[in-house]
């Protein structure tokens, strides 16, 4: 086996190891929440006019998908069934399979959250960079307070605003929903799902653009005052060049950060998904948490646990091809 | 191609594609809100789209839709004083009988695939409600004086005509709501879905035989499991509208062309939008999106700005008011005097004012009814006997000292073993209008000398759970569930508060949070608030009114709970596209989704 190889597996195997420990950590954890998904919905019946007994009656046919038996048994069962990839059924959906749900709700989270994160890592990169080598001329000075003023508005602040400005006072800018058309690959519903995409991925992006902007800023300066910066001038190479070794350095530490938010993003982000009334996991996932659905919620958890154990492997792995000091 | 031009381009693809959706008339428009006035566009507040649900009508996360393409034989008028009062759905007209109910079909029900309604799905529908907890012993059990829909056969008389059968020995007031209630679904979607033995199931959980009761009761639940998960291909309805597809934002539903009353539907399409909370729904009005939405809380800025946008506000009655309920476990809430005084203190019209302005009415006195019932089964003399306990400082004052309080120098209360006297008042995370009126109580009772502090529970199924754990002594609860009077004092008189059913026989014992006596004594009479209840279940209505009054009176002067406002049924219509919508004081309309608006006439194109 090579080098690459023997680190490949070696990861992987960790990777496993910390899956099952998060599992577990989960399972037991969203067990110990107070209340249980029946009683929520037995209020709901209540108020929908059912006597106490129907009430309970329709509970126990809706909610027989809740496990009685022991912990320790549900918990077996439920790692049996994940090595067979079966995430479970749903009890605030009556049976339907937890990896139905949860795919329904996945490309919508996706689709804005990566946009967002790749918007904002360009243009907060880009202008970190600027920030960092004009950090004494006023445009610097005028980056950086910029990055410093987004990266602390609370992310509903900014999603109210540009819901405020854009949809209900210009009317600019659709809001709710994923698209106007029914779906398909046609360019009306391909453009409508643009559309209804733009606010929720210009508010993470403005939101997210600060920190990478910050983060490279710091970078940056701090690569500027390395020895091999004064010694590469001091040989007299082009601004390009400079600027070229600035840059592959200083990223490096945000390609950390970078793999592990690719890996976060499963997670969806609930304040813009809710403002926008957009439905991906982040509002899944308060669902399931509001209803005490608890396979639904060990399976989103186990998604985001997976994607990010992914993403910082994969970062690991690709950390050698981009840090030639890594490999040694 | 260079990397700038390739972003070049990609730039230029995604605006190509946003500027044709505009422009495009080759894919079908389903959220046609601004351009098409054809196309309906509400919210169900009962029923969000969750993405992935099955269109099926018994899961706990419908993608269906109740008025639209969900459809009853019957739709409840909410009307207090004739509980079966309904609309005509299916059924075009039903009389009850000594053994059931007759029901007359639509004599043009058909399904949304052109075959008419028939026997076949009438008795699937009744079996699958079997399945579902909707009826039959299993609810039965629970609550016997109650009673389920206990039906032992359906059977087609001809000509349309379809008869319901009670089971023999159960006679229950509310037959006949119940079974025009039923959710009607098709035979051919659903049939293979129901065990053939079902109907021999059934009669054994009627069975004499305890034990084989019980064993067919939990037969007929294990077979509702996989109904309930069960997604149908595509949506077969009998109501106006059939869905045509859903996504994540939003459910599609075309006019039934088979629909038995099609030339009163006047909308071709309805898009009932996906929300996650009540700032979602104000943002759709606010932009003028929504042709009605229904109710949410809301402060009186939102309100101004709906209204600016074009709405119509329409108010009806809401059986349903908030209250302030004690735990009398805990001292010093297990004196009546005690919750008297409090009730002096609070001021229900300022804190109505605060934390339901839009959506509530200051309650007039505590019932266990909001006024609006209370006023149909109380006289003139009984309804002027309540006390209104109006804001009175010094009978709070004199009734604290009664019960053995003191006030200190500093104007602060304690409790008669002379420490001081804290209360904490709780109220539930996103329930916006308690959180916001635990402000101004807690500012009212610790201005009074009653220091008191607003706390809040994470969520709903914590507050529940906690607080039948007796963890709260003062907390806020929903009361006077109506129209139907029992179920109303079940929520005080119920199992909260001990009083369950044993072998058909009401007892009271300790398992509740609320722990009043088994026993009033008001008037010099003695009034037993379990059994009441209990008899109001198999009471007429029109012969309900001397158990409301014992009730009524021993709610008023006991206090299990304060109650502070009863909600008002707030609904919004738009008149920009379409016309003809109900208005306020069409009490039975405005109580039934759009759809039941649509079957009778209403909203027509303008």
């Amino acid at each position: 086996m090579t080098g690459f190889g023997r680190r490949l597996a070696g990861k992987l195997a960790m990777g496993l190891v910390m899956v099952w420990a998060v599992a577990t950590f989960t399972f037991f954890l969203v067990r110990a929440l107070p209340g249980n998904p029946g009683d929520v919905q037995y209020e709901n019946y209540i108020l929908m006019g059912m006597s106490p007994g129907q009430a309970q009656a329709r509970v126990n046919a809706v909610y027989g998908f809740t496990s009685h038996e022991p912990l320790p048994r549900q918990y077996g069962g439920y790692l049996w069934q994940l090595a067979q990839g079966n995430l479970g059924q749903s009890t605030s959906y009556s049976g339907v399979p937890v990896a139905h749900i949860i795919g329904s709700a996945l490309p919508w989270t996706v689709i804005p959250v990566l946009s967002g994160l790749i918007v904002s890592f360009l243009i907060g990169v880009a202008a970190g960079v600027v920030a960092a080598v004009k950090r004494s001329s006023r445009w610097g000075g005028l980056l950086s307070l910029s990055g410093s003023v987004v990266a602390g508005v609370p992310t509903f602040v900014v999603a109210l605003l540009l819901l405020l400005v854009f949809h209900t006072e210009w009317h600019l800018l659709p809001f709710g929903g994923t698209s106007d058309y029914e779906a398909g690959w046609n360019a009306p519903y391909v453009g409508s799902v643009i559309e209804h995409a733009v606010l929720p991925v210009c508010t993470y992006a403005l939101l997210s653009y600060g920190g990478w902007l910050l983060a490279m800023k710091s970078s940056v300066i701090s690569v500027l005052g390395d020895d091999f910066i004064l010694a590469a001038e001091l040989r007299g190479i082009t601004p390009v060049t400079r600027a070229r070794y600035i840059g592959r350095n200083a990223i490096l530490p945000l390609f950390t950060v970078l793999a592990l938010s690719f890996g976060l993003m499963f997670g969806g982000s609930i304040f813009i998904e809710n403002t926008f009334d957009y439905p991906g996991l982040g509002s899944l996932l308060l669902k399931a948490i509001g209803t005490r659905d608890y396979t639904l919620m060990s399976g989103a958890f186990l998604l985001i646990t997976v994607a990010v154990i992914a993403a910082n492997i994969l970062a690991d792995l690709c950390y050698t091809l981009i840090d030639p000091r890594v490999r040694r | 191609m260079s990397r700038p031009k390739t972003l070049v381009a990609a730039v230029a693809a995604a605006v190509a594609l946003t500027a044709s959706s505009a422009c495009s008339g080759s894919a079908k428009k389903i959220n046609g809100g601004g351009s098409d006035g054809n196309v309906y566009t509400s919210i169900d507040a009962n029923n969000p789209i969750t993405a992935g649900a099955p269109m099926n009508p018994f899961n706990a996360s419908p993608n269906t839709f109740l008025g639209y393409d969900q459809m009853q034989l019957g739709f409840d008028k909410k009307n207090p004083a004739d509980p079966n009062d309904f609309f005509p759905g299916l059924a075009a007209s039903w009389t009850a009988t000594d053994t059931g109910l007759t029901v007359q079909l639509q004599p043009n029900a058909k399904w949304s695939d052109g075959t008419p309604v028939t026997l076949a799905d009438i008795k699937t529908s009744v079996a699958v409600a079997y399945t579902q907890g909707l009826a039959g012993p299993s609810a039965a059990t629970a609550n016997p004086s109650a009673g389920s829909l206990e039906v032992s056969g359906v059977k087609d008389l001809g000509g349309g005509k379809i008869e319901f059968d009670e089971q023999p020995g159960v006679k229950n007031l509310y037959f006949t709501r119940l079974a025009l209630s039923l959710t009607i679904v098709s035979d051919k979607v659903y049939g293979s879905q129901v065990p053939a033995d079902v109907w021999t199931t059934i009669a054994a959980a009627q069975g004499p035989d305890a034990n084989a009761a019980k064993a067919a009761i939990t037969k007929l639940t294990t077979e509702g499991k996989a109904l309930a998960a069960f997604a149908p291909a595509k949506d077969v309805s009998a109501g106006p509208f059939v869905i045509d597809h859903i996504d994540p934002g939003s459910a599609v539903m075309n006019r039934n062309p088979y629909f038995y009353d099609v030339k009163k539907i006047a909308p071709k399409q309805v898009v009932v939008r996906h929300f996650t909370g009540n700032e979602q729904i104000w943002s759709y009005m606010k932009a003028g999106e929504l042709d009605s939405a229904p109710f949410t809380a809301m402060p009186t800025n939102v309100l101004n700005q709906v209204l600016g946008a074009g709405y119509t506000r329409m108010d009806s009655v809401s059986f349903v008011g908030a209250s302030i309920a004690f735990n009398e476990k805990v001292a010093p809430f297990d004196k009546t005097a005690v919750r008297q005084a409090l009730a002096y203190v609070i001021d229900r019209d300022a804190v109505t004012k605060v934390g339901e302005p839009v959506g509530g009415v200051p309650n007039a006195a505590t019932t266990g009814l909001i006024k609006a019932q209370s006023d149909t089964f109380l006289s003139a003399d009984q309804s002027a006997a309540l006390n209104p306990y109006k804001p009175d400082p010094a009978k709070a004052a004199a009734l604290l000292q009664s019960a053995g309080f003191k006030k200190d120098s500093s104007g602060q209360w304690h409790l008669p073993d002379g420490s001081a006297w804290k209360i904490t008042l709780q109220a539930v995370n996103g329930f916006s209008d308690w959180i916001s009126a635990s402000a101004v109580i807690a500012n009212e009772l610790t201005g009074f000398g009653i220091p008191t502090t607003a706390a809040v529970t994470t969520d709903f199924a914590t507050y529940k759970k906690e607080m039948g754990a007796g963890k709260y002594a003062f907390g806020w609860w929903l009361v006077a569930l109506g129209p139907q009077t029992d179920k109303a004092y079940n929520r005080l008189y119920g199992s909260d508060d001990g009083f369950v059913y044993t072998n058909g026989q009401i007892t009271h014992n300790d398992s509740g949070w609320e722990h009043t006596p088994e026993t009033y004594a008001v008037n010099g009479q003695t009034v037993a608030t379990g059994p009441l209840t209990a008899q109001l279940s198999v009471t007429p209505v029109a012969d309900q009114k001397p158990i409301i009054a014992q009730l009524a009176a021993a709610t008023n002067q006991e206090l299990p709970v304060i109650q502070i406002w009863d909600y008002t049924r707030v609904q919004f219509t738009l008149n920009k596209r379409f016309t003809n919508f109900p208005k306020t004081g069409d009490e039975a309309l405005l109580a039934n989704p759009p759809g039941v608006w649509m079957m009778q006439g209403y909203v027509q194109n303008k």
